[in-house]
Order: C-alpha cells, then structure tokens, then sequence
C-alpha cells in the first residue's frame, strides 16, 4: 500500500496535469461561468436598459438609478418628476425580485458545479488508479476481504483524490511563518495514514504453527491495544497504531502463559476467557472492556481466535482454578502433572550430566569436569530430599552452575571443579543461615539447652525444621513429659496456650491412642501427663515429633532415662509404628551442627524412621563424620525399637496374658501404672468412705 | 514610464479581490526598491445608493435588505481596515516602506495624483458572485486617465508563464513598455517573450535596439513574430502559459483583451 500511495502521489497529479484533463476541468467552468453570466447578465442589460446598474456591495449586491452611466445622487433623484421616480422604484424592485429569485438558485448551481467537477475528478481519478488496483487485486486474490478493502480503498481515494493533488507540505510561503518539521511531517503522514496497512503480525517467516510465551500476561498484551500519539495537545489514535497481541501472534497455534502471572496479572484472566469462549479476539481497551470510559476509540472488527493455550503453573494453582472457577474445566479440558522429581537411575544421571553440559554451552560457563557434574546430580539428589530422586529444578542448579563458574574465574581455573561447586553450596548455604548461626551460637553458650550428653527421665531431643525462605535447615528442641496421678488424660502444652498445630495435637492424641492399646486394655490409666517444647516460642506443628514425645512420655512412665547424645525424629501410629517424615536430612544436620559446638563425644547420634533412610542426602561432613564413628544414624520402625536405643533396656514383649517380663521397659510402664491405677482405686475408696469425692 | 518606478500604488475597494493586487504591487515595489501606497476609495456611488428610500442589498445568505448610510459606511470601514491590515502585511513580509490613504469618490478620482513614474497596481476582478460571476471592474476609467504604467493583476504571483510584450513600433512609448514588462520580468524571473509585426522584427539593428533597452535588466528574451489572426495569437499565448500581457494604451480596446485572457494585463501608455 505504501507503493500504492507512492506511485499515486506521482501518477494522479499527473492525470489531473493532462491536457484533457484540464480541457473539461475548463468545459465545466465555462459552462457555469456562462450559466451564470447569462443569468445576470441577461439581468444586468435588462436593468441597464432600465437606467438601472448592479453595484457590488461589500456583502452583496444591489440596483441602483443611473443618468449617463453614473449612480443618481439622492439630490438628483429628487428633482425627477414624482411619476418618473416612482416609474424608477417600481422597475429596481421588479429587477430586485427577480435577483433575489436568482440568489436563491445560486447555491444550487454551486452544488451541480461541485458536484460535475467530482464526477470529472473522480473519472480522472480512477482511470489514472485503475491499472495498480488491478495489480494489487491479482496479487490479492485470497481472502475475500482484501479484495473488498482494495475496493474500499479505490473508491476513497477517488472521492479523496484532492490529498493527491496538494503539495506535499505548505510551501515555506512569505505569508505565514514556516512551519515545523515535526508539524509537517504529522500532516503528510495524516494525509496517507488510512492507506497503509498496519501488519500486526507477520509470520511470512513462521515455520510451522507459532508458538508464543507471554510472560506479561495482562488484559492488554493478551488481547492487544490501541496505541496512542499525542497531537496537538490531544491523544488521538487510528487503526496504524493498533498493536497485536499475545494471542493475535499465537493464533493458529500455541499461547503458553504462567498461570500464577496470568490470575495475578491485570485483568489477563477474564481477558483470556472470555476470548477463548467467543472464539474471538477483540482488541479494547480496559476501559472499554469495563466500561469505564466514554470516550469514542477504536472498536476493531474482531478477529477469529483459533488456539491452543498452555498454562503453566502449580498444582495448587490448577486445582483452585479448577474448584473455584466454573469455566476453567470447560476451557482448560486436558491437565498434564508434570513430576518435579525424577528417579534417579543410571540413565536419569546420565541425562542429567548432559543437561549440564548443554547449560554450560547456552549460559557461556566454563566446562564442569565429571567430579563437579557430579556433585551437582548430589546436590540434585539433596533438593528433591531423596537419594533416589534427582530435582527438576533447573533453576536452582543452573543458579549454582553460575556460581560455581564465577568460583572457578576467581580461581583463575579453567575448568570447574568439585571444589567449586562446593564452595557454591557452603555459600549459598552460608548467605543464608545467619538465623541458623545464631540458634546453633546459643546452644554452644547454653542459652537455649540441648543436652547432647548423659542421661534424664522425661526428656528427649527432638528435631523441626525452619525453613527461611530457600534455606531450610534443622533445630533440635527438648520435649520433656511429667507423669502424675489422674484420670488419662496426656496434656499437650503447646495446644494449651494455643501454640502447637491441629497436626501436632493430633500426634499427641495419638499418645493417648498408643498408651490405651498397649496399657490400658486390663487397667485404668489413672494418670495425667503433660508434654512440652520447653524453649519454644513459636507454633508448633506437624507430627514429626510425636514419637520424640512419646518416648518422653514413656521415660517418665517407666522412669528409665533416656541417652541425651541422641535426637530423634518421626511420627508414630497408635500401634507403635514409626512413620516417615519430611526434611530428614536437615533435621539429622542440626542436631550434628549442635553436637559439633557442644563437642563430639563418639556416642552422639539421629534415629530416624527406616523409612527416611533412602531420603539420606547429607552433607558431606556428616557423612565422614558417620564413617569415622564420631556420629551415628540409627533406622527404626517401631517404638520399642527407638525406647532400646535411647535407654538401652529391652523394650519387651508381652507373653499370651498380655503381660511383659519382668525389667523389661514396657514392664515397668505397665507396673508404673499398675500402681497409679492402685492408687486412685484407693483413693476413690477414701473419698466414698467420706463422702466426698476422689 | 521611463527610468525607475517612483512608487508603486494600489488602488484598493470594498468590491475588489485585493490580496492579488497587494501581493504582486509589494512583490514589485521591493524590487524596484520603491515605497508601496495604498488608496483605499470609499465608493461614492455605494454611498448614492443607501441614502435612497429604496435601496435594498441582496446577499448568498439572507433575504433582500435595507442598505442605508450607515451600513455602507460600516462595512466600507471595515473593509478599508482590512485592506489596510493587508498592504502592511505584504510591505513588511517583503520589506518596503508602506502608506495608505482612505479617499472617497469614484474610482477615476483615486489615481488623481498618480504621476508617470508611478506603477499602478490594480485587482482586475471584483469579488464573485456565485462563484464565477463579476460585476465589472471598477478601475477602466482610471486606465484612461493614468500617464503611467497600469497593472490589472488577476492572477496570484506565485503563478507560473512567461511576460509576453505585444511590440507594435519603436516609439518612446514602447521604449516604456518595454522596460516595464522587463523590470516585472525579471521580478517574477519569468522569460520575457516580445511579440512584434515582421516589418520590426526583420529592421536592421531591431537585435541591437532590443539589447541596449534591456542592458539594465536580466531577463531571459525571446522574440517572435506577430501572427496576424488574433486567433493565432491566442493561441501563442496559451503555448507561451503567458502570465502577464503587456501592452500598449494606443492598440486593441482594453476591454477586449481583458476579456479574451486570463492573465495579468500590463498597459502602459
């Protein structure tokens, strides 16, 4: 269309300089000049011949008497003989009358002129255009509505053709100041703007469907938007500034959109739904789309949407979408949950090693020798929290490639080592654990007490983890139990002063659950007991820490004290077991951290739930410190097992009477309770005896 | 006229198409570095008019109206002080010194004290009526009594062509026109195309009178001979895209050459 414009800017003042052109330009001005000049001049001889003349008055005109070619002074008019005067008005106003019938028509041959010149320049117009439209036509055959636009376009630029025919700028003329650069340029571009055409997109390149990420998803680059430019003061816009959007590009083929951004992002998510449910996309404003502003824009026609839209996001997220919105599940129809693990396998590690190395070649980092790849699949292995899992975080390891590699650089080596993907870790690690320090800082000095030696009835050392942004790392706390004469009930402080979680208290009920079953079935619990995290200040929750509390519980029972140079995690079932939990690794570290500042003695060690065991991932020094015996990581699956490790009695099982033999652990708990129950029948007793109650 | 143009004297009215007149006179006054003079006449027969009982004015735009004396003078006031505006406007964007006088009479009265060394610069149209009528230029009795050059201007300056000269003889009085089609030649750097009879055209020396006539200016000259069918002639004229005709007071009624062309008529006697 610019090619269009171009030639016509040169071929239309060309036909319009043409000899015929002007010879019937000049046919259709003699012909009303002479229409005119027939008309009043056939009234100014009538006049003239009455002694009458047509004066032009500066807005009109207007008859006056004459003698001898000149207007009669009023002095002159009056010496006339009364008949002769009156003779003279009567004939001004007749040839008034008939003026003033002429004046009338006047603007109706105005209109037949302007009228014949238009057909003329239109004629002119579009013989001169015929043969380019013609051209673009047989290049356009397909689709339709080009062809309709090209016709649209001839017949504009045949009513408009005087554009074509105006200088290109005002000449710089002595009458007027000359007008700026920019001010030109705006008025020849407004002069041809409505014949370019405005390629929103182009894909004359495109191979194949497109496939587009949005990483903005708004309402208006999803849908696009109509661009603004400041003239003259005022914001105008025209159908040259409309700008694509995301989906206009990936029509025809795949829009993939982060689904947190698109619900977060401004009104991207209605924008996208109500584009998919119409099947077209309509470019508007916010304003308009909300009908918020009444200003008059543009309303393109719209444009039919046909497109597969990816959105990529949480599982939560889908399943919020999918809960809460009623159009998600028919708009959205097929759900892929991609893992965020993969097993690790000889053939994923592989893989994995070559991912790195491709990493390496798109990122411009220095080559990973095989030691360093593989302290990257280790610390793969320790993000997903399970030695046969490897992360599908690719950020975080390509983050730690980066780091690494800026390692090596300050090292001057040319190739990154092990050693530097470690010194990457300490320090990311290290970035972060200025909280961690600083708890580890205060056991050493006793402030918060771990004892992570010696022996004490009714106290164990628990693990939690704190996760502080994207550091996690472990606590060891002391739960400690008292038992005391009651009616069976297992007080959870924490619940108490509303600090420990609906997980935690049910793990403590579940206590309650194990002491009933295994205790309880021939006897009373005649006992009260209570449980705490003694110097925690915060919420408590999850179960991990139940069965650390059980054996609390159970050490206080039986009063066998319990080895403080362990730490214990794992949750347990009202049957004894011990169940699984989360962020084994950083829990077995804590305490590992702790034992290092109140110093190793030989005996110190983690029970864990076997369960956990293939989620070991531990950092290397406690790895050499397990292997040198200066620490210790004990598997268990059931309570009696961990209640042997920590007190180094038998547990004992019971015989077909349900009885356990004697110095074993469960045998002194049964005796310990056994005598509470003893106790309060006794007291029960008293109590009826007086009258009161026990 | 013979030697340099004293002033340059725009007769203007209410009636006239003024602008054209203005911008060709001030285009000429600054290069012949003359004073540009404006006399706005008061037409006195307007004037008449009004203070007749039955004097009625009929414009495009509304019925018939009364014309009295004081709408005649009003719209005659404004239509001075917007000629006025006008000739300084011109005089300033082309550096000349201005005046500009209101007189009241008929239009032959105006040019009273015009001299011979004074270029008469005057529109040849009035304002038209339905977009081609015109009532008839007011300035022919003024053509009569002028000693000096007279300029009916119709088209505006920046229109293309060349200054065509009709050379009937050598008398001092085409010794005038010459030189005066030449100075505007030159102003409006236009070809200068003398037309003359045969019998001039093929005298001896005809080249060499021509050359020393024209040694003060820098025109581009072109001789041709007359053709003796008025035809012809016109038709030479439209080849030529003739701007402005020069000719001479004693020829062809001017009326007549006004009416047969389109392009500025230069008269001088």
């Amino acid at each position: 269309m610019k090619r269009l414009v171009d030639e016509l800017r040169a071929a239309l003042p060309a036909a319009f300089e043409r000899d015929e052109y002007r010879a019937r330009r000049e046919a259709i001005e003699q012909q009303f000049k002479q229409k005119s000049e027939a008309v009043f001049g056939a009234l100014q001889r009538r006049a003239e011949s009455k002694n009458i003349t047509l004066l032009r008055t500066p807005m009109g005109l207007a008859l006056a008497p004459t003698r001898d070619g000149k207007v009669l002074a009023p002095e002159l008019f009056n010496q006339l003989a009364v008949a002769e005067r009156e003779s003279l008005q009567h004939e001004i106003e007749a040839i008034q009358g008939e003026l003033e019938t002429i004046m009338r028509e006047v603007p109706l041959w105005e209109r037949e002129h302007r009228e014949a010149v238009q057909v003329l320049n239109r004629e002119t117009a579009g013989f001169a255009i015929a043969h380019l439209m013609e051209e673009l036509r047989r290049q356009y055959i397909e689709p339709p509505e080009v062809a309709q636009y090209l016709d649209a376009v001839e017949h504009d630029i045949k009513e408009n053709v005087d554009d074509f025919l105006a200088p290109a700028a005002p000449a710089a003329s002595e009458t007027s100041a000359p007008v700026p650069a920019p001010i030109l340029r705006d008025i020849e571009d407004a002069r041809f703007r409505r014949y370019q055409v405005n390629v929103i997109v182009d894909n004359s390149e495109q191979h194949g469907a497109p496939v587009i990420y949005d990483d903005n998803p708004t309402h208006q680059s999803l849908v696009g938007r109509a661009g603004q430019l400041a003239r003259f003061g005022a914001l105008v816009t025209d159908f040259n500034l409309l700008v694509a959007g995301a989906l206009h590009r990936a029509n025809g083929g795949y829009l993939v959109l982060d689904a947190q951004k698109l619900v977060t992002g401004y009104y991207g998510w209605p924008s996208l739904k109500r584009a998919l449910d119409a099947g077209q996309i309509r470019i508007e404003s916010l304003e308009q789309a909300l009908s918020l502003a009444s200003t008059v824009s543009l309303t393109p026609e719209p444009i039919p949407l046909d497109i597969k839209v990816v959105l990529v996001g949480p599982a939560t997220l889908y399943y919020l979408l999918s809960a809460n919105d009623e159009d998600f599940d028919d708009l959205f129809k097929i759900a892929a949950d991609f893992e965020d693990r993969v097993e690790r396998t000889p053939e994923t590690t592989l893989l994995y090693a070559r991912l790195i190395c491709a990493m390496t070649r798109r990122e411009k980092l220095r080559a990973f020798d095989r030691g360093a790849v593989a302290r990257i699949i280790e610390q793969a292995a320790r993000l997903a929290g399970d030695a046969d899992k490897l992360s599908a975080s690719v950020r975080a390891f390509i983050d730690l490639m980066h780091e690494s590699d800026q390692f090596a650089i300050d090292s001057d080596k040319e190739v990154v080592g092990v050693a530097e993907v470690q010194a990457a870790i300490d320090a990311q690690f290290r970035r972060g654990d200025r909280i961690y320090r600083r708890l580890q800082e205060e056991i050493g000095r006793k402030t918060i007490r771990i004892e992570t030696d010696g022996e004490e009835i009714g106290q164990v050392n628990g693990l939690s983890v704190i996760s502080l942004g994207n550091l996690a790392f472990g606590q060891p706390s002391r739960i400690t139990a008292q038992v005391r004469l009651g009616r069976g009930e297992v007080v959870d402080i924490e619940r108490e002063v509303e600090l420990g979680g609906p997980l935690h208290s049910k793990g403590v009920l579940i206590l309650s659950g194990f002491l009933g079953g295994r205790f309880g079935k021939n006897r009373p619990l005649s006992l009260n007991a209570s449980l705490v995290f003694e110097q925690s200040y915060g919420g408590v929750d999850g179960d991990s820490a139940s069965a650390a509390e059980l054996f609390a519980l159970l050490s206080a029972l039986a009063e066998a004290p319990i080895k403080q140079s362990f730490a214990l995690t794992g949750s347990v079932d009202q049957r004894g077991q011990i169940q699984a939990i989360g962020g084994v690794n950083e829990k077995i570290e804590g305490f590992f951290d702790s034992c290092r500042i109140t110093g190793f003695t030989g005996r110190q060690g983690v029970i864990i739930p076997a369960s956990n065991v293939r989620h070991l991932m531990l950092r290397r020094d406690v790895v050499a410190a397990a292997a040198e015996g200066r620490f210790a990581i004990f598997p268990m699956d059931t309570v009696d097992q961990g209640l042997e490790l920590l007190t180094g009695i038998p547990a004992g099982q019971p015989d077909a009477g349900g009885e356990y033999p004697a110095g074993t652990l469960n045998h002194r708990i049964a005796a310990r309770l056994d005598a509470f129950a003893a106790r309060a029948a006794e007291l029960a007793r008293t109590a009826s005896a007086v009258g009161g109650r026990p | 006229m013979s030697g340099p143009i004293e002033r340059v004297v725009v007769p203007l009215d209410a009636a006239g198409e003024n602008l054209t007149a203005i911008d060709t006179a001030a285009r000429l006054a600054a290069h012949a570095k003359a004073p540009l003079h404006g006399i706005f006449v008061e037409d006195e027969d307007l004037l008449h008019l009004a203070r007749l009982p039955f004097a009625r004015q009929i414009t495009l735009g509304a019925r018939a109206e009364q014309l009295t004396t004081e709408h005649v003078e009003l719209h005659l006031r404004i239509a001075a002080e917007r000629a006025r505006r006008e000739l300084f406007a011109a005089a300033e964007r082309h550096g000349v010194t201005c005046s500009f006088e209101i007189v009241q009479g008929v239009s032959e009265s105006a040019l009273t004290g015009a001299s011979e060394r004074d270029l008469v610069v005057a529109c040849a149209l009035t304002r038209p009526i339905a977009g081609h009528f015109r009532v008839e230029c007011r300035w022919w009795s003024s053509i009569e009594a002028m000693p000096g050059p007279f300029l009916l201007a119709r088209q505006a300056w920046s229109a293309s062509g060349s200054v065509v000269m009709l050379l009937r003889d050598r008398d001092p009085a085409a010794v005038r026109l010459l030189e005066a089609a030449a100075q505007i030649a030159e102003a409006a750097d236009a070809p200068l195309t003398v037309i003359c009879p045969a019998a001039i055209a093929g005298a001896e020396r005809f080249e060499h009178w021509l050359a020393d006539r024209l040694a003060g200016h820098q025109v581009r000259l072109q001789v041709e001979i007359a053709p003796t069918e008025p035809a012809v002639l016109r038709e030479r004229l439209r080849e030529l895209d003739c701007r402005l005709l020069a000719i001479g007071a004693g020829g062809d009624p001017l009326r007549d050459f006004v009416e047969r062309y389109t392009c500025d008529i230069l008269i001088v006697r």
